[in-house]
């Protein structure tokens, strides 16, 4: 039998060639790769690497422009195999409502096998299996734009496993979920894969990508790595070069083989690890020393009062129309000026509403809401007032740019105020702020940029107003891992040199490096506020909230399971590391 | 209230699921019979052809086993101008040589005919809001594009792309919220950054607030489309042999019985 997928020195050029900086490249070039029935396979790379042309080709939604791609054994180039190809290989995309088609949830799973001109019976066989094994049956009459996120996506999977494809590609189609609905779609996967279906899914995500059966990272169009990931992972540099990261757990592996921790080589996935530690051998007569905490991170409560104070508030959006759906119920938040507070929770419990109070986008329609000096119960405070001194970068800020260069874009906020220093020094303020170069960057065209560079520009753009709260709704969300670690250092140093920041974030190691104090919501109000280190050591009650704490509290917790001295509070590999060092220290002493 | 939420300014479907007499009919049959029955109330020129389409619209209600609470709702914002324009009517002479005369002073004379105008006017009315709305809560906009593409088909063999006419609608209705979710993260976004959002100003100062929202709606809608685009390609629109449909429309014995009902109450109101 054919292979599933074959791409014979494929090279593909996207027709509009016209950039800031000349012709542009080819996105995929000479790529030649097989993928097998059955098969499970990851595929990653840096934005840009060419892995979204990839899956086009592969779901023959573009044809090569040279070389030849062969799906299921049919030549994607020729017109009449289009129906049967792509009944074999389905696709879901990352946004999960741009991909919907039908009014009701029913209607939208018919479409694809409508498409293929099945018999009304079959349809309706096909309609009601694919809509049970994503859970969605009792839903099938909802208007499918009244749909949750993670409901919508599952719905586009639905609509995708409708038309029985023997391969399903998944682009990026966990970028906008949040960790429980990342499991559950990761689940999912491996489900489809047991079931005989071939899995390929493109992901951001090193974790994932760690429990696939094989990698495959593009770079600047080409195949870089094939092979197990285990291979990939095994080469930091390498995958540096390639704009990835080691998976946390690979991490946490070697900050542990650091400290002296014997644990077997390949370790990559987080139950791996958990699985690999050694328990703690305490000598006859030595007794672990207490896990006591160190209590070095933590101070006392700052006696001042609270820069931020957020009472019993309630929103209900749509309030009084048939659409009208309650986001917070009863919130509470307290934070203190110059420290940085994390907000996690699932989606859909409130954070982003939340957020959108504290800067007066909305106003209070039950409770109190208190910034500084700003009262936002009192409607005669001016929302212009307000975002001066409280900048909110909302999430995904690129897909508001309206401007053409990044100079006009940062300069539209200073724009609409009467400042006491020329434009031009206060753009260029904001732009060195977060590491773009005034001069380099002031006249680029935004669409010349790239993701992480985008992201720059929106924090700059807030940034501009001088003010003293930042507010971030999912900062890192939809960047590569290299442009991650570069969006948080910037975050880090603005919040050393004493800035407020509330942000929210589904990633727990973002939070673990910038906040201070966490509060988890649910359902619209809050179920666990503290320092960090104390959130993060409730391992079990996160969980329980659909949230995965740290890598490294994860670890933690496990070896005090096993009977070593830890401290709790832990929620960085570097505490890690130096925790285990000192606990083996006080084992070879007592001997 | 916000003003952010221009979702609230879409006009809403108000269909209620449900398993009633009126539910099971063929779509078809739903759009015919309403069609019809907003016809004949436009033209009956009786009371007595008023009233029995009132009657018909509120047994519609208690046929669909609903209550009609939006057809209430609509009907009580309604009256005040129904009101003021029943005075209108009986005011300023609709039928001036008609009936008895009620009343006589100066320019003003008031007969018979002008109050049961102004009366007529009111039942229309009423009778219109009851049926329309019954009509937008047993159907569905799906089962409003599916009936409709049926009942259009013949117009497929002068040349008429019926399908893709239906599709473009039918994608059309699926992203009006969008659009408008769209809308109000830009106006958001722009209000974070110091844009006066509220400012009433001249249409001058309106005109430029709206100019950076028009970009950044287009690109992200012209995004969408383009995703969509993709999606339906992926899920083999349009490369397939003929497109069928889940839903079998097959008229059956409570159709032909609607029709007859229909009929007979069309003809009840025009010639009674």
């Amino acid at each position: 039998m054919d292979p599933l997928v074959v791409f014979e020195g494929v090279s593909y050029s996207y027709e509009t060639g016209e950039s800031a900086a000349g012709p542009r490249p080819p996105a995929l070039k000479d790529v030649s790769l097989t993928i097998e029935a059955g098969e499970f396979v990851a595929v990653v790379g840096a934005n840009g690497s060419g892995k979204s042309t990839f899956a086009r080709l592969a779901a023959a939604l573009l044809i090569p422009t040279s070389g030849s791609v062969r799906l299921l054994g049919l030549d994607t180039r020729a017109a009449a195999h289009r129906a049967r190809v792509h009944a074999g290989v389905g696709v879901v995309f990352q946004f999960p409502e741009d991909q919907i088609v039908g009014m009701t949830v029913e209607e939208d799973v018919a479409f694809g096998p409508e498409n293929l001109g099945l018999p009304p019976a079959e349809i309706r066989a096909r309609v009601e299996s694919a809509l049970r094994e994503v859970g969605l049956w009792e839903h099938r009459l909802r208007p499918s734009n009244m749909l949750s996120a993670g409901q919508t996506q599952r719905l586009a999977l639905a609509g995708v496993l409708a038309m029985r494809p023997r391969c399903i590609l998944f682009d990026e189609a966990s970028t906008m979920l949040d960790p429980s609905g990342r499991l559950g779609l990761m689940a999912a996967m491996r489900r489809l894969n047991r079931e005989g279906i071939t899995v390929v899914f493109i992901t951001h995500f090193m974790e994932e990508a760690a429990e696939a059966g094989r990698v495959i990272a593009f770079h600047q169009g080409q195949v870089a790595f094939d092979g197990p990931p285990r291979a990939i992972f095994q080469d930091r540099e390498r995958l540096a070069g390639l704009g990835l990261d080691l998976p946390p757990a690979a991490r946490a592996a070697s900050a542990l083989r650091r400290a002296r921790l014997d644990l077997p080589a390949g370790i990559i996935t987080l139950p791996e690890l958990l699985a690999a530690l050694p328990p703690f051998h305490a000598r006859p007569g030595a007794e672990a020393a207490p896990p006591g905490r160190s209590g070095s991170s933590r101070m006392p409560d700052s006696p001042n009062q609270a820069l931020i104070e957020v009472r019993d508030l309630e929103h209900v959006y749509l309030k009084g129309t048939p659409l009208a759906h309650r986001a917070l119920h009863g919130a509470n938040l307290t934070t203190h000026a110059g420290r940085a507070h994390g907000l996690l929770g699932k989606t859909g419990s409130g954070k982003s509403t939340l957020m959108q109070h504290l800067n007066a986008l909305l106003r209070p329609q039950g409770g109190r809401v208190r910034v500084g000096p700003f009262d936002l119960n009192d409607a005669s405070v001016r929302r212009r007032d307000v975002v001066r001194q409280v900048g909110l970068v909302l999430q995904n800020p690129e897909a508001q740019f309206f401007a053409y260069y990044v100079g006009d874009e940062i300069a539209f906020g200073p724009r609409q105020f009467d400042l006491d220093e020329p434009l031009r020094e206060r753009v260029r303020w904001a732009m060195e702020w977060v590491g773009l170069d005034f001069e380099t960057f002031k006249d680029r065209p935004l669409f010349a940029l790239s993701g992480g560079e985008r992201r720059k520009v929106a924090l700059a753009s807030i940034l501009a107003l001088k003010p003293s709260v930042l507010l971030l709704d999912e900062p890192t969300a939809g960047l590569d891992p290299r442009s991650r670690i570069d969006v948080l250092g910037k975050l880090s140093a603005m919040q050393i040199q004493g800035m407020t920041i509330v942000l929210s974030s589904h990633q727990m190691e973002d939070l673990a490096l910038l906040a201070r104090e966490l509060t988890v919501y649910e359902k619209g109000r809050d179920v666990l506020s503290g320092p960090t280190e104390d959130v993060f050591d409730q391992v079990d009650v996160l969980k329980a909230h659909g949230l995965e704490p740290p890598a490294a509290a994860q670890v933690a917790q496990a070896l005090r399971s096993l009977g070593w001295p830890i401290r709790a509070g832990i929620t960085g590999l570097r505490d890690l590391e130096s925790a285990v060092v000192a606990a083996l220290r006080g084992a070879n002493e007592r001997v | 209230m916000s003003e952010f939420e221009f979702l609230r300014d879409l006009p809403i479907g108000q269909y209620v699921p449900g398993d009633s007499i009126l539910h099971r009919l063929d779509p078809r049959t739903r759009i015919l019979a309403a069609t019809a029955l907003i016809l004949a109330l436009t033209f009956t020129p009786r009371t007595a052809g008023l009233l029995v389409g009132l009657a018909v619209g509120l047994a519609g209600w208690a046929l669909a086993r609903m209550y009609p609470g939006p057809a209430l709702k609509g009907w009580r914002a309604a009256l005040p101008f129904l009101l003021i324009l029943a005075l209108l009517q009986i005011l300023f002479q609709a039928r001036p040589e008609e009936g008895r005369v009620l009343y006589r002073g100066g320019w003003l004379v008031i007969s018979a005919g002008d109050v049961w105008a102004g009366i007529n006017l009111i039942l229309r009315f009423s009778a219109y809001i009851f049926l329309l709305g019954l009509f937008s809560s047993v159907i569905s906009a799906s089962q409003i594009t599916r009936g409709s593409e049926a009942l259009l088909r013949p117009l497929a063999r002068v040349g008429f792309p019926v399908h893709d006419f239906v599709m473009v609608v039918q994608v059309t209705l699926r992203f009006f919220p969008l659009l408008a979710q769209t809308a109000e993260r830009i106006a958001k976004a722009q209000a974070s950054r110091g844009a006066d959002w509220n400012a009433r100003g001249n249409v001058f100062r309106r005109a430029q607030r709206m100019a950076p929202m028009i970009v950044p709606l287009f690109v992200t809608s012209l995004r969408r489309a383009e995703n969509l685009a993709l999606a339906m390609d992926a899920r083999a629109y349009g490369s397939g042999p003929a497109r069928t449909s889940m839903v079998e429309l097959k008229f059956g014995w409570v159709d032909y019985a609607a029709f007859i009902v229909a009929g007979a109450v069309i003809a009840l109101m025009v010639l009674v």
